[in-house]
């Protein structure tokens, strides 16, 4: 088998298996299964892309229509982006696991596993593809499916959380498509390494600045970094829990990405400016999410906070720009989508035990007595949040304080370090909500729930990589051997 | 013409943007689709203002460049896909809210 079709599969098999499972419709079981069996073929498809690229050490290139490669479209699995892929995989598969021990009446839904899969499509395609107008394409696929999933939410609200993710989406998607008409005006040409050479030959086009400013709008506000973050805190309460705890882990890590191959890769040159940006937004992003979540009313949309506040600190390390600020962000990145795709199912299933399904402290205060495993999963994986041991968060914060004492930014370093303490705060705050206080007496919880397999499996990951982190950090070193070469990348993709 | 088209472009976005501002949820979405449709006339500006003859004709002259109409053919059928789902978003909303104003759209806000 060519190896290059390895790039393929992840974006193909999930599409192709959506399609079957729309006609199995009839059949529940038969299209739960078929449907997380394609979802987990699609994981391994990514494990053994980044197994090859990382053994062989070149990126493997798949051309669409064996167009050579300005010309056509492009996927490249390079380090990076079969990291992210992985990653991505990995949740999805996990929330997928979610999905079909869930309680909730949305996943009974005939559309759901398929538009789930579509999820995975755009998300992974996003993430491969290395062509600016297909990333548009994807990331329209991923917005599209992701709306839909939350719109048929059983919470009451779930329509009203889609509409404001919809349409601040699509706004980012005028962007995008603004950002790549600039640049194929300056250029013409949309694929990334292509771009990537021309823009470093040539920086003066006078459409390159508006360009980059607006592909920083675009991937902010699929990042939800602080001030574009508007769609997310209310789309997490209203969301359906196996859909959130995929979006608020990793659709947000797109944004991630797309720095990353910003200032590795298409804006070489102008990368000082980004990264300056990302360290100012990365260190109000991570005050603005602790304070916010310790302000909030509901779990769930208090890890939502939460997710703006971590994703700040993977900003600042990417401010940084050094290698191992670098590699700590892609460390974080990992950890944090495992970690809090986890807390989020773990809040989802307490709340599935509520008379009334809410999320909402008033409504879940001491339900945890029933649920004495998600309490000590719950405890684990607020301590990985907040950095302490046994977890693989411990690992990422430590490499990120490090690389920030290296590159002797004490100012972004005090202010992001003394935030850490608040991620305590509003974990523990939940924690003893949830778990410590008795329970009022006039509340009956359900008896059943939804199950507690995919954060355990999770939790127990991430345990994992906290005790023995020494391959995740060999591969982030690895990748940033990559990103700091980006002429390989051109390269792979371009030949010669 | 370059002008022309330039103005153009420039007076529908910011009609357009002037739309995506209003309080009316409706009159919002329809700002929405009068700046997609700008940005795709800027997506076929980026193609055509060089070129004086069709990119398929088998004539004399400076070809216009094909691919912004490829781009701009994905653009719009992503975008009426869009605007279905936005509009049937929409529908939802105002037979749950009895109201179009964005400001009383406010079941998630405490």
């Amino acid at each position: 088998m060519p190896t290059d079709i390895l790039v393929l599969l992840p974006v193909l098999v999930p599409p192709t298996a959506a399609a079957v499972a729309v006609l199995l419709r009839s059949h529940r079981r038969v299209q739960a299964a078929w449907a997380f069996g394609a979802m987990l073929t699609s994981f391994v498809c990514s494990s053994l892309l980044l197994w090859t690229v990382w053994s062989n050490g070149r990126p493997i290139v798949y051309q669409l229509g064996n167009w050579p490669a300005p010309f056509g479209i492009s996927l490249v699995g390079d380090l990076l982006s079969a990291t992210m892929a992985v990653m991505c995989q990995l949740v999805l598969a996990g929330g997928f696991l979610y999905a079909l021990g869930c309680r909730d009446q949305c996943a009974q839904y005939p559309a759901f596993y398929p538009l789930f899969l579509m999820l995975a499509t755009g998300l992974t395609g996003a993430m491969l593809t290395g062509d600016l107008f297909n990333l548009f394409v994807f990331a329209e696929l991923l917005v599209f499916s992701g709306a839909a999933l939350t719109a048929v939410s059983d919470d009451k609200f779930g329509t009203e959380a889609a509409y404001k993710y919809f349409y601040i989406s699509f706004v980012a998607s005028i962007a995008l498509l603004l950002a790549s008409g600039s640049l194929y005006v300056s250029y013409g040409t949309l694929n990334l390494a292509d771009l990537a050479q021309r823009i470093a030959a040539d920086p003066s086009p006078p459409l390159v600045l508006p360009a980059m400013v607006l592909l920083i709008i675009f991937f902010m506000v699929k990042g939800a970094v602080m001030p574009f973050h508007f769609w997310q805190p209310d789309f997490h309460t209203a969301a359906p829990t196996p859909v959130h705890a995929v979006l608020s882990s990793v659709v947000v890590k797109l944004g991630i990405y797309g720095f990353l191959r910003m200032t590795t890769l298409l804006f070489v040159e102008q990368a000082e400016t980004i990264r300056a940006v990302l360290v100012v937004v990365g260190a109000v992003g991570v005050w603005f999410g602790g304070l916010g979540a310790v302000g909030t009313y509901d779990a769930k949309r208090m890890l939502a906070y939460s997710t703006l506040g971590q994703l700040g600190f993977i900003l600042v390390a990417i401010g940084w720009g050094t290698p191992l600020a670098l590699a700590a962000a892609i460390v974080y990145a990992f950890n944090h989508s495992l970690l809090k795709a986890a807390m989020l199912m773990l809040a989802g299933s307490v709340a599935s035990r509520a008379p009334v399904k809410t999320a909402a402290f008033a409504a879940i205060t001491g339900l945890g007595k029933k649920l004495p495993l998600a309490g000590v999963l719950f405890l684990l994986g607020g301590m990985g949040l907040a950095g302490i041991p046994p977890l693989n968060g411990f690992v990422g914060k430590l490499m990120l304080f490090s690389s920030g004492v290296e590159a002797q930014a004490y100012l972004p370093l005090a202010a992001i370090g003394l935030a850490g303490i608040v991620t305590l705060v509003y974990v523990f705050r939940a924690f003893q909500r949830i778990w410590w206080t008795p329970l009022p007496e006039d509340v009956k919880p359900k008896p059943y729930g939804d199950r507690l397999i995919a954060p355990a499996l999770l939790i127990a990951l991430s345990l994992a990589l906290g005790i023995w982190a020494e391959p995740l950090i060999n591969l982030a070193q690895a990748t940033v051997a990559w990103m700091a070469t980006p002429e390989w990348y051109v390269r792979a993709v371009l030949g010669g | 013409m370059d002008v022309l088209l330039a103005l153009t472009i420039s007076a529908v976005f910011a009609i357009g943007v002037f739309q995506l501002l209003r309080r009316n949820l409706i009159r919002s979405v329809i700002g929405l689709s009068i700046i997609s449709n700008a940005i795709n006339l800027f997506l076929l500006a980026a193609g055509v203002y060089r070129g004086e003859v069709a990119a398929y004709a088998n004539a004399v002259g400076q070809r216009s460049d094909a691919l912004p109409q490829a781009l701009i053919l994905t653009a719009i059928v992503i975008n009426m896909g869009g605007f279905a789902m936005v509009l049937s978003m929409l529908y939802v909303l105002s037979v749950r809210y009895k109201t179009s104003d964005s400001d009383e759209v406010k079941g998630l806000t405490h």
